[in-house]
This record gives structure tokens, sequence and C-alpha cells, in this order.
């Protein structure tokens, strides 16, 4: 019998790669190295370059606790409230007459830098703005009511929200607009009521674009930094708002470069964890 | 149990368009029914108004003695196999066949029991774990099926389950379908424009066009004594010429054509003159040799354009005066093309037709 070994020869054709990948390794590869090396104390641009472990020792103080749960907190809140409205309406989009025009209607948001979006609703939620007027006037309450820059987040979640609904809600739509009708008059000619339609097809099959969506928006408000400065609690705030101060404020790169490395790293570890949970919780469907 | 079923002046539109027009037949219990018919003449439309997807605008659709208008379809006793399987793709191939038996509420502890006499009817024993995306056509169809009998339906519905396989496994499947209806004695409704299909499987076939019934009866006795042009047209092929009528006695009739002057007889043409269509089937058509007698026959004489041989038999396209004439003989001749040729046409083979 001949042996299976054979010469492996180098695929020229791999170099056509290099366009695409070659932009995203250097880049991502590159930054990311920066950003290690920068929280070691090298290419420091503020003070001399030296490596030392002392940015990494004072980091895990108080605000970075209290910033890193806040920035938890917002991206976990944000996303369950996107996906409990975009969830639904996605389904009750497919059942309306028109549905392509409250589609397309429902998108605008999306097109809405995240700067402006934020002070639109700034606008109605200030302490002079059009719902505290309202309300005074209807006497339901004495005094206008702290939404803005409150403790506990309730403006940023809310901007949110209104920012993140119809990007949930494009990828909800076409997970439930994929589930086809003759799967669904299959189980009903086979003895299933409206309810078991909903939890035994519609559901199931919808469900993987629902765990997505839902990280993918966890994601986006777990990094946000002009939302939460400017409707957010002025503390804590995010992690991109106390990495941003620390370096630009404080002109401590290193300490930044630290910070940046631990909320890829709650990211990625947060993903997996997710991912880990979500592919356990499919399988078992 | 099997059920019989009736529809009564069923009449659907959709926004102008009629799709069924004042419909009416009757099923007996644990007939094999084929609806047949071109694309757009209402069949599928028909079927999903037996299973309760879509309501009639008129008319009342009975399964044995019990009006069914208002009913559901999940709680219409009837098990559809569709055209694209429409298998539950997160389910595994046990489950797939169990959610019938969940949905009806049959107890739990007879659903293994009987999900696999359904598996191993359709000769799927061993594929329980698998999902739909990793069989065959041929097996996500098995599927389809024992998801189907394995609730015991009164009537099963098939909607074209057949048109995404190869021309093999069709054979071999449309068997297995028969079989089992007969095994479990379930009323069936088969849907299908596939002519041949219908002609193989059906104890009746119910013949449709532009949301009417045109024919309702046997296989043998559509394909020999189709009532209209249209069904001699769509169900085989069929040499379908203009003629002018006469009757002479009896079944026997003059007629006069484009292939000559003809004798047939055609115990049910009704009329004694006029203008009509006589058909002839192409397997009806036979080549008389040199000095071979035609006795009481037919005779057409004619010139061979094309021959083609097919292997089960040998296609002759010629022309009889001005007419194209078809005729499938018997694949031993030697014809080639260019021969000028004698065909025989028995009287009792030429069908008078309206048009």
């Amino acid at each position: 019998m001949k042996t299976a070994r054979k010469k492996r020869k180098f695929e020229w054709g791999y170099l056509l790669l290099l366009p695409g990948l070659g932009y995203i390794l250097f880049f991502l590869a590159g930054a990311t190295g920066m950003m290690i090396a920068q929280s070691f104390g090298l290419f420091n641009y503020t003070a001399e370059s030296r490596f030392s472990l002392e940015y990494w020792k004072g980091i895990l103080n108080e605000t970075f606790v209290d910033d890193l749960l806040y920035s938890l907190k917002i991206a976990v809140c944000a996303s369950l409230l996107c996906i409990c409205i975009a969830y639904p309406l996605a389904l009750i989009i497919k059942k309306l007459p028109g549905e392509r025009t409250i589609l397309s209607l429902v998108k605008i948001p999306m097109f809405i830098p995240a700067l402006v979006a934020s002070l639109l609703i700034l606008n109605i939620i200030d302490y002079h703005g059009i719902l505290n007027i309202i309300l005074v006037r209807l006497q339901i309450i004495e005094e206008p009511l702290r939404l803005r820059n409150d403790s506990w987040g309730v403006a940023a979640l809310l901007i949110q929200a209104w920012k993140n609904i119809p990007f949930m809600l494009i990828i909800m739509y076409s997970a439930v607009e994929a589930v086809r009708r003759d799967v669904i008059d299959a189980a009903r000619n086979l003895g299933a009521g409206r309810l078991a339609v909903f939890t035994q097809i519609i559901v199931p099959l919808t469900l993987p674009s629902a765990l997505v969506s839902v990280i993918l928006v966890f994601i986006r408000v777990f990094n946000d930094y002009v939302i939460s400065k400017t409707a957010g609690p002025l503390y804590p705030n995010t992690i991109s708002n106390l990495m941003h101060v620390t370096a630009y404020l404080y002109n401590d790169w290193p300490s930044a470069a630290c910070i940046g490395c631990l909320m890829v790293i709650t990211a990625v570890s947060f993903v997996s964890v997710y991912n880990y949970l979500s592919k356990k919780l499919l399988q078992n469907l | 149990m099997a059920e019989g079923l009736s529809l009564k002046n069923i009449t659907k539109r959709f926004g102008n368009f009629t799709a069924l027009n004042n419909v009416s037949f009757d099923i007996k219990p644990g007939e094999f029914v084929t609806l047949l018919g071109p694309s757009g003449c209402g069949k599928t439309t028909l079927l999903r108004i037996i299973a309760g997807f879509l309501e009639p605008d008129e008319g009342e659709v009975w399964f044995g003695d019990q009006k069914m208008n208002d009913v559901p379809p999940h709680k219409r006793n009837t098990a559809m196999c569709f055209q694209s399987y429409a298998l539950f793709p997160h389910k595994t191939v046990y489950e797939n066949i169990r959610f019938g038996l969940r949905m009806r509420k049959v107890p739990a502890s007879q659903h293994r029991a009987l999900v696999e006499e359904a598996m191993a009817m359709v000769n799927l024993t061993g594929l329980e774990d698998r999902k739909p995306y990793e069989l065959s056509g041929g097996q996500q169809q098995r599927v389809a099926l024992a998801r189907s009998v394995v609730v015991r339906p009164n009537i099963l519905l098939f909607d074209e389950p057949l048109s995404n396989l190869d021309a093999k496994l069709r054979e071999k499947v449309r068997v297995e379908i028969r079989d089992l209806q007969r095994k479990l004695g379930i009323t069936a409704i088969y849907v299908t424009h596939d002519q041949s299909e219908a002609l193989a499987i059906s104890d009746t076939i119910i013949s449709m066009n532009q949301g009417a019934i045109i024919q309702k009866s046997d296989p043998r006795t559509i394909y020999d004594r189709p009532v209209s042009k249209f069904i001699a047209d769509f169900i085989g092929t069929a040499n379908l010429v203009p003629c002018t009528v006469t009757r002479q006695q009896g079944s026997l009739f003059q007629v006069q054509s484009p292939y000559g002057m003809l004798l047939a007889e055609d115990k049910d043409f009704p009329h004694d003159s006029g203008e009509y269509y006589l058909c002839i089937r192409p397997e009806d058509v036979r080549p008389v040799l040199d000095g071979e007698p035609a006795g009481e026959d037919n005779i057409l004489e004619g010139v061979v354009k094309n021959s083609i041989y097919m292997g089960n038999t040998l296609d002759l396209f010629a022309r009889v005066q001005t007419e194209p004439l078809r005729a499938s003989v018997w694949k031993d001749y030697h014809i080639e093309e260019g021969t000028r040729i004698r065909f025989a046409v028995p009287r009792s083979k030429i069908r008078i037709l309206e048009g």
C-alpha cells in the first residue's frame, strides 16, 4: 500500500486573502498588541516608557468596579428590555397589513446617530422637557421629575432601547419571516392549536436569532460611550467613559490601556459563557 | 377508522379569480382518490379546504356524517403530506413523528411503540436521532409519511408529495404509499399534476380544469374513455383532430377527418352527427407491413417523418395526408425516416370527443 504522505505544496492562492485578512490582522492584532504593551508601561505617550506592573496593581479600585458593574447592568437591562419589545413586535408586525411600511418606519432610529438620538430624547425627558411640562400642567406631579443623569441610569436605558430596538427588530423579523408557512400548516394539521404552534414551532425556530440579537445589543450597550456620557448618571458611568477620562483627563494612558484590556476580557468572557449556555439551551429544546 | 368525505357545491374565489366553481363529489371510506389537473386548476385549493387551511366561500365539507366547515384544522382528523415535506427542522426524526401524538393527547406511554411501528412501516428504523437536514429527500418524504400515518387519521391528504424526488424513487415511493394506505385502510386524497402517477396510484381519478371537475372515474376508464378533448390531451398523449361525424347504425360512426374517411365504434358518444374531435392513442396505432391483412381496421397511409427509438417502444411521427400522426409501436420494428407506410387503427380505438 502506498503511503498517504504527500508533500504539502504551498498554495499561492492564499495570498489573495492578504488585502482583506492583512488589513484586519494589522489593525486588530496591531491595536490589541499596542494596548497590551501600553498597559505594561511601554509606548507611554505621557511619561517615560518602561516596563512596569504598577498600572495593573492600581487598576482594580472602587471606581473601576462600580463602572464595570454599571456597564454590565445597563447592558443586561437594555438587551433584555429590547428583546422583550422587539420579539413580540416582530410577531405582531408579521400579522399586520402593510407590514413593509411599518417595518421601514420602525427602522428610522437606526439612521439617527446616537448623539442626536440622545439629545432628542433628553429634550423630552429633561427637567424642563416636554414630558415634565405636560405632567406638571396636568397637575399629576408638583415638581418636575429628574429623569436625565439619574443615578440608576433610566434615561440612558430608554435611549439605548430607542436606538437598539429597530436593530433587533430587523433580526427578529427576518427570523419570524423565515418560519415556513407549510411547517406551521403541518403542525396545525397534526393537531396543534395556536398556543402549541407558538411554543412548539415559532419559538424554537426563532430562539437562535433572539439569542444572537440579545448578545449583539449587549455588546453595543456595554461598549457605549456617547449615550451614557450625555444621559447617564454622573457616577458611576460606563467603562468607556472611565477609559476616556483616564486617558485624556488624567493623562494616564497605561491605566486606560489596562481598562481597555479588562473591557475586552469581560466582553469576550461574557459572550463565551453566553454562547455556551445558549447552545445548551437550544440542544435541549 | 376510515371515513368517507363529501364536498357539496364548493366555491372559492381569490379576488376576481374563481379558483373553484361549484365543485361536488363523494369519496367512499378507504378509497384512494387523486385530484389531477394542470397547475392553477384548483386541486391544491380543494385539498387545503379539506384540511381546513382555507374556508370555502360557498358549499359544505362533510367527513362521514359530520359537517366540518366550522371545525379548525387542528380538530379535523386529517393528516397531510406536503410537497416540501414541511418537517420540523429543529426536531429529530423521532420527535417529528411523535409531534402529532403529543398534540392529540395520546398517552405518553404509547408514544415509543407507535412511533417505532410507523418508522418500521416506512423503513426508517435506525434514523430516530437524525435531524431532517441530515436526511436525503426520499428519507425526508418517508418521515413525512410516517408522521402522517402515526396519528391514524381518518383521511390522508397528499399535496404532490413526490414531485421533489427523482423519477426512479418516485415510482418506488408511490407503490409504498399505495401499499401503506391499503394496509391501514385510510381514505386518501392525493393531489398531482403527473398523469402517470395518478393512473398508477388511484382507485378513482378526479380530473380538474379551471376550478371545475371534468371527469371522475377509475384510471382505466379515464384513459380509455375520456369524456373531453382536454382530458384526452392531458392524460397520456393523443392524436386529436377535428372531424365531421355521422352515425351509421348503433354505435358505428362514419368520421370525415384530415386523416381521411374512418369508421369508429364509440358506445359513449351521444350525438348522431356534427363537428367534433377524434382521438387516437399512439399505442393503438399499428404498422401494417406489405401483404399483412388489416381486417376491419381503418387504414391510414402516411410518411414517417421522425422515428425515435425509446428503448421500450419505437415512437413514430408520421404525416397522414397533411396531418401529423403519432404512433407508438413495438420496439423491434425497424422503420426508417422517410418510409411510406400504412397504419391500422381498430374501429373501437377511435374515440369521438366534444371540444
